[in-house]
């Protein structure tokens, strides 16, 4: 494994609070660099390939406060914006997540941003470019975005997204990091740091999830991630069998057709069996 | 009388010798879906299929009752080559069910680890058993067993010569103990082992001269299925080369001069009586070590050469500019090769505009009413300043301003439904291949489906509004891609598209790969924001030179890499049985729909549409 200095910026980071972050490469320091000049930041990635958890350590190590927004496909402007709501006798003003990470600076954090609504796009083709202003539209107001104001959105580029794509007029306006599962010795210590699992099991958890990773498209539409990786090896910890751990922790989570579970468990077999 | 004795005890004799168990049997086609995705995900080539292999001489002394038999000296073995990973077509050799299984699964973690250098079949069957296990320790267990299982079924040392002994005694070493047989043992090459069931082809009958020509003949269907199945099972009399036939090669076949060759004794049968059914054919040929062509494939191969002859300029059809070069992906190199192809965009010459043919009419006025709602498909539009409904959103912004003193700017404050537009643009790109020939019924043949799919498309397309085209190609050689335009982009759907649907007809070979980087560049120009490659195809991809099999396969892969690339999604129908070999590969698990009767094609066609297109989230 290579070496970065951003590793050894981790390990001296002193702030207990800041989570565990295992670096792909530099984007650690592409990150920093784009947060001083204010630029926006696309990630893009496989589900469960670190892309929140890489951005809660930026947030925790920039000093930048977080606003998430999990993004679905009935999420409209307003969702973002804010709305009126009726209290007792008036109308109320409520600020949504976009606006109130406006107000207050930080980072707002657009999580799968391909599934929200066209109309979004409305609210961040301003922030995104210099002018860095967001007007609402029902209050009358404009906001200038702060210094301390960061917007991150991420994307999963697998292929039944392709199906709903970024605009290129949209994808263009952000510094663009891609990520990808980690290479197998960094993976492995991930493993063991978020499970506690003995090394072995480690790296046999993470030689299994590679060799699925090859079948992406063919046989089943996403590798098996990070995240299930955890849980599988959390499962095995706590003494559950190892061969039944991975099929419900890694193997039934990837498909339903019959005749490639059972394959995948032939899979299993030939890395668990003892 | 004499000759049914003769059959009984045939059959009875074969069934003694068979050194097997019937009722362990498992069949390749029982686990060849799972083995596929084990292979895969055990690092094997994504672009190899699962074919089952047929039986090759091994040459051992046999038993006596074997002899008898005239069976048992051909064996299934598993090798791999290029395209294909071989497998046996059935199990029985373990006695029972869940070891025949593991044994597949075995062979198949073992073509893994690479194919053998073939000078020393003994090491190198030792280090890819050591290979397999290092890489995935969780099989040793299983191996043991198989080993353990298999030893019983070696011939019995007492009947063995000494030299025969000693290399049975070093075989079972190195299957107990792999890798503590050294190198350089060794060897009586006059001695054939019997067959190591554990380990791969020592000699496997080498790449072929390739026979699935076969797929884009002019023969029926039926015909066509039975000799593409039949191929499957790849007979050595395909064979460009048999190094392993020479006597005194390692581990070569010895010619038992005491018996009649196989050949010969399939003669003999067969002048003796006609061959009853189909199948007896294949099993005669199956068993015979060189075969010659059967009479419809030769008819056939001259019929492909004279229907390849290019037509002369002035009877073609009309070549509408000057070619357009394409590169060519080749997968061995791993490179591109700029300008290797070179497409041709045509017109038909004899097209004649013509009205929708009568059968399609009465299918064709419901699809359009049906496609008709589709482009009136209405959706609550907000803000509007009159509708059906109260926005109610709308409705509290407008009374918080009023409330603050502030003047709204304007009331809209009502949902209204109505159509909304589609922003899609859809280019489908029609196999005309030769194949395309094929008779499906006794009426039509591929290529009038794939016209009547052609006309219902755009009479649905055109009443939904939607953006379309359609071309279709074929080719022959790299130099000479033809692009046949039915209707451009920015044609409007007539008489006259129609006449050019109808003058369609089959010709030539499939280059996948040109056609589909032409088809993305078009629809790339489209302006719509999502852009639709449909691709209609009756089979593999290609063409008379090494445009065929996993080449073809790798540069038609990429050529959809690229068009996604560049923001367009592909999509594949097809009518071939075998797609799920290869689509998978090409267009990933969700990205092609198999059609099992070419018949349905014409309604299926406009359902499929409907339905990606509603994934695209229009
Ligand atoms: N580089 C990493 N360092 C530390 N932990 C990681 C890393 N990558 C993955 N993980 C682990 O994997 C889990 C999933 O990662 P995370 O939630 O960041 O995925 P994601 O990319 O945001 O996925 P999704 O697209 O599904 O939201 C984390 O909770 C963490 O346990
Ligand atoms: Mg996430």
């Amino acid at each position: 494994m290579h070496h970065h200095s951003s590793l050894n910026l981790v390990a001296n980071d002193k702030d207990i609070k800041t989570p565990y972050y295992q670096p792909q490469g530099n984007e650690i320091a592409l990150f920093e660099h784009a947060f001083q000049h204010q630029l926006p930041v696309l990630i893009k990635g496989p589900t469960g390939c670190g892309k929140s958890r890489f951005i809660s350590f930026m947030a925790q190590r920039l000093g930048l406060a977080l606003h998430t927004v999990a993004c679905h496909d009935d999420l409209t402007a307003p969702d973002l914006v804010g709305r009126h709501l009726i209290a007792q006798q008036q109308t109320q003003w409520q600020d949504g997540p976009l606006t109130r990470a406006v107000r207050e600076g930080g980072i707002c954090y657009l999580d799968e941003v391909v599934e929200a609504r066209k109309d979004t796009t409305v609210v961040i083709h301003p922030l995104t470019d210099d002018r860095r202003i967001m007007p609402i539209d029902r209050t009358g107001e404009t906001l200038h975005a702060p210094d301390n104001f960061m917007l991150v959105v991420s994307y999963n580029p697998g292929y039944q997204n392709l199906l709903k794509g970024l605009k290129p007029s949209t994808r263009q306006r952000f510094i663009c990091l891609t990520f990808d599962y980690l290479p197998a010795a960094a993976e492995t210590q991930v493993v063991m740091q978020e499970s506690d699992i003995d090394i072995t099991t480690a790296e046999q958890l993470v030689s299994l999830a590679n060799a699925l990773r090859k079948l992406k498209d063919q046989d089943i539409e996403e590798g098996a991630s990070t995240r299930l990786l955890v849980y599988t090896a959390t499962l095995i910890k706590s003494g559950f069998d190892p061969v039944a751990a991975c099929r419900a922790g890694m193997i039934e989570p990837l498909s339903d057709d019959a005749d490639t579970l059972t394959g995948l468990m032939q899979l299993v077999h030939a890395v668990f069996d003892s | 009388m004499e000759e049914r004795v003769g059959q009984y005890w045939h059959r009875f004799i074969t069934r003694a010798a068979h050194n097997s168990f019937p009722k362990a049997k498992l069949e390749l086609q029982q686990v060849k879906a799972p083995l596929g995705v084990f292979f895969r995900a055990m690092g094997g080539d994504a672009g190899l299929t699962i074919s089952s292999c047929s039986a090759t001489s091994h040459g051992a002394r046999r038993s006596w009752l074997h002899r008898l038999a005239g069976t048992g000296q051909k064996v299934e073995l598993a090798w791999r080559d290029e395209r294909c990973l071989y497998l046996p077509h059935s199990l029985d050799v373990l006695p029972s069910q869940a070891l025949n299984q593991d044994l597949y699964y075995w062979l198949a973690a073992l073509a893994t680890s690479g194919s053998l250098p073939a000078d020393d079949w003994l090491q190198a069957s030792q280090q890819a058993t050591i290979k397999t296990l290092g890489a995935f320790p969780g099989l040793t267990g299983r191996y043991e067993q198989l080993v353990a299982a298999m030893l019983p079924m070696r011939p019995s040392l007492k009947s063995l010569s000494e030299a025969e002994k000693y290399q049975e005694k070093t075989i079972r070493q190195a299957l107990c103990d792999p890798g503590s047989v050294t190198a350089g043992t060794f060897f009586d090459s006059t001695i054939s082992p019997a067959p190591v069931y554990l380990w791969l082809h020592p000699s496997p009958p080498l790449a072929t001269a390739d026979l699935s020509t076969n797929e884009d003949s002019t023969v029926g269907l039926d015909e066509a299925k039975k000799i593409a199945q039949a191929d499957e099972r790849r007979r050595r009399g395909e064979r460009v080369e048999m190094p392993d036939d020479k006597p005194g090669a390692p581990f070569g076949v010895r010619h038992e001069t005491s018996l009649f060759t196989f050949a010969e004794y399939v003669k003999l049968d067969r002048s003796a009586e006609e061959d009853e059914d189909l199948s007896d054919a294949e099993k005669i040929a199956d068993e015979l070590d060189q075969m010659s062509l059967s009479q419809s494939q030769t008819s056939t191969t001259s019929r492909i050469k004279f229907d390849l002859d290019l037509p002369s300029a002035a009877a073609d059809d009309l070549v509408l500019s000057e070619g357009i070069r394409y590169p060519e992906w080749d997968y061995s190199k791993q490179q591109l090769q700029a300008d290797y192809c070179q497409l041709l965009p045509m017109l038909s010459r004899d097209a004649v505009a013509c009205d929708l043919p009568e059968h399609l009419r009465k299918p064709c006025t419901i699809l359009k009413r049906q496609f008709q709602q589709l482009a009136a498909f209405p959706r609550w539009h907000k803000g509007q300043f009159e509708g059906d409904r109260l926005d109610i959103e709308a409705y509290v912004d407008y009374w918080a301003s009023l409330q603050q003193g502030q003047q709204p700017a304007e009331a809209r404050l009502f949902s209204q439904k109505y159509p909304a537009a589609r922003d899609l643009a859809t280019l489908l790109l029609a196999d005309l291949s030769l194949s395309t020939d094929a008779w499906i019924n006794d009426e039509q043949q591929v290529i009038d489906v794939i016209r009547d799919s052609l006309y219902v498309f755009a009479e649905s397309l055109k009443a939904a509004g939607d953006e379309f085209a359609i071309h279709g190609f074929s080719s022959c050689k790299p130099s000479h891609v033809r692009m046949h335009c039915i209707k451009n982009f920015s044609e409007v759907y007539n008489a006259n598209i129609r006449g050019r649907i109808a003058a369609i007809k089959p010709g030539f070979y499939t280059r996948m790969g040109a056609a589909i980087r032409h088809a993305s560049v078009l629809l790339g120009r489209q302006t719509e924001e999502k852009k639709l490659l449909l691709i209609i195809t009756d089979g593999k991809p290609n063409d008379l030179d090494r445009y065929e099999g996993r080449y073809g396969i790798e540069d038609t892969r990429m050529a959809i890499v690229e068009a996604r690339k560049q923001g367009l999604v592909p999509f594949c129908i097809t009518i071939d049985s075998r797609a799920n070999q290869y689509l998978p590969y090409l267009f990933g698990r969700q990205g092609y729909s198999w059609i099992s009767s070419a018949r349905q094609l014409p309604q299926k066609l406009p359902q499929l549409y409907l339905m990606l297109t509603q994934r695209l989230g229009q």
